[in-house]
């Protein structure tokens, strides 16, 4: 009689003690199945946030995933309505100079350096020079740097550019 | 509490915690004597009061933190140097660990973890593109807290906490500079300056041995008692009953409270099981399957804490999270790694589940701060 209540209370505890077991794993299996749900990819946005930096930092270029962003030419005494001018991760100035990236020549209210566009982590941004009559998106004046959304217009003197993206 | 100001916290996180710290306490009730699990529930109490104290005056905005920078790095420094106070330290098996304020106990070296991570954050997220150019200047700070931190380490006789320390510092660096050639200067430095360390301090080099070679076959010099006997009866005991306990558990283990802890004389024949040998006796009555989901649930845990670092949109939240998850998977694999002899054994607690009331209040900080980070990252993503 011993005898059985002892083999009866050794299978109770070896049941009890798979019976944890797979709980254990139950749980386990619960939250990394879970984990793998997961309802969107995690950001991949560069830590390094200015394109120079990451240069800088050895990282070239920034993830390719990011979107491709352009100018496109509104109304300009010079430049051909509709021309298309690529950003990327090279910061690019805008001015009447022929140094800057995009010469805006015959713009007689753009200043020889006027404004600089750079790509960063979280998309375009715009930057005035100290440009003589500033640099405006979407009719305010640009203090600082201003980030850019599509179908912002960007004024540099009598030059208005459409940001677009795809 | 976490569901009123954190609503968007992973919510992984709390569960595995609270899992791991139940399976600690039952093991902790299990290996007596019986005040030892009462107090450890008065510190999971204690924990669980901090992770509501922080998660209810961070919520707003934890990046607050970041301004504090220095105040985390010199906290951190304190604490560690707090043991080596003569009054309320007192050394315990050879190392000053602990303070004692009263009859409390403390191990202030858990919190000055957590405080040293916030630190790296702040400041690796200010200056990691000057780091990432290698100019020297830029270093001045950053080493000389590091450099401070190791030394009081290996005078505190402290090594799991050093290597521990390293590889947070290692790992943040990594993340915040993305050059691999800094973490390999960093590991050349740490074999170079780990072999000089083996040489010159007895204490490492013994480690060493009881690593490589834990039996011996003829008697050896002890210096326990200065006699000539086995390895294994003197210097490498503990890590030589503890692979015993490894391997009576075997794969599918005694079962819970089957396990063979005390000698004839009823003598618990592990030192330190409740605490740094608490997975030999998991290993022991939960078997190598128990144990394996042991093992599963950290990584899981990691994987959280990585993809809330992931999904992070600022430096400091990515490198807070990176910190403090690596901090958590570090600490475990040297306590794990030192117990299954894949690397030589340092003392350190098994987190939420090893005994001891700062390991659990740290532990608890940890996850409170990985909730904060993710709650953010989340409300930002439903926000946009």
């Amino acid at each position: 009689m011993v005898l059985v209540a002892s083999t009866t209370v050794a299978e109770v505890l070896l049941a009890l003690k798979i019976a944890f077991l797979v709980l254990l794993y139950l749980f386990v299996l619960r939250v990394i199945r879970s984990a793998g749900r997961e309802r969107r990819a995690p950001s991949q946005d560069s830590m390094i946030l200015t394109p120079a930096a990451a240069a800088a930092a050895g990282l070239g270029p920034g993830s390719p995933r990011r979107k491709a962003v352009r100018l496109v030419v509104q109304r300009s005494p010079s430049l051909d309505e509709g021309g298309e001018f690529p950003l990327n991760s090279a910061p690019k100035t805008l001015g009447r100079g022929g140094q800057n990236d995009l010469v805006l020549s015959g713009d007689e209210f753009a200043s020889a350096r006027h404004a600089r566009i750079e790509m960063r982590g979280d998309g375009p941004w715009v930057q005035d020079l100290d440009s003589t009559n500033g640099t405006y998106v979407n009719g305010a004046r640009v203090v600082g740097a201003q980030r850019l959304g599509a179908g912002d217009v960007l004024r540099v003197g009598e030059t208005d550019l459409v940001v677009e993206e795809d | 509490m976490a569901r009123v100001t954190v609503p968007l916290a992973d919510p992984y996180l709390l569960p595995m915690a609270a899992l791991l710290t139940a399976i600690g306490v039952t093991e902790i009730y299990r290996l007596g004597p019986a005040g030892n699990a009462f107090r450890q529930g008065l510190w999971i109490v204690i924990g669980v009061g901090v992770f509501a104290a922080t998660l209810f005056s961070l919520h707003s905005d934890y990046r607050a933190l970041e301004r504090y920078k220095y105040v985390f790095g010199v906290t951190a420094l304190v604490l560690l140097f707090l043991p080596r106070l003569p009054v309320i330290g007192e050394p315990i098996n050879g190392a000053r660990l602990w303070i004692h304020v009263g009859s409390l106990q403390f191990q202030p070296g858990e919190l000055g973890k957590i405080a040293l991570i916030v630190f790296l954050a702040a400041y690796l997220r200010e200056r990691r593109e000057v780091l990432a150019q290698g100019r020297l200047k830029d270093w001045g700070p950053l080493l000389v807290i590091w450099g401070a931190a190791m030394l009081l380490l290996f005078v505190t006789n402290d090594l799991g906490s050093a290597l521990l320390y390293y590889g947070i510092f290692l790992a943040m660096l990594y993340v915040a500079t993305a050059r691999i050639s800094f973490v390999a200067a960093a590991l050349g430095l740490f074999l170079v300056g780990s072999f000089a360390v083996a040489q010159g301090t007895p204490h490492v080099r013994e480690r060493v041995t009881n690593w490589l070679s834990p039996w011996s076959t003829h008697p050896v010099f002890c210096p326990q008692n200065g006699q000539m006997m086995l390895r294994q009866n003197c210097q490498s005991y503990q890590e030589v009953q503890s692979l015993y306990s490894l391997g009576h558990g075997g794969f599918g283990g005694t079962g819970l409270g089957h396990g063979i802890f005390t000698g004839t004389t009823g003598k618990q024949v592990i030192p330190d099981l409740n605490t740094d040998f608490i997975y030999s006796a998991l290993a022991q009555e939960l078997g190598l399957i128990g144990v394996s989901a042991l093992l599963l649930l950290y990584m899981a845990f990691v994987l959280r804490g990585f993809r809330i670092a992931l999904a992070a949109t600022d430096g400091f939240s990515k490198l807070l999270a990176a910190g403090l998850s690596f901090g958590f998977a570090f600490q475990t694999f040297v306590i794990v790694g030192g117990i299954t002899r894949v690397i030589p054994l340092t003392g350190i607690t098994l987190p939420f589940v090893s005994y001891g009331g700062s390991s659990v209040v740290a532990n608890f900080l940890l996850v409170a701060g990985l909730m904060l980070i993710s709650h953010r990252a989340n409300r930002q993503e439903a926000g946009a």
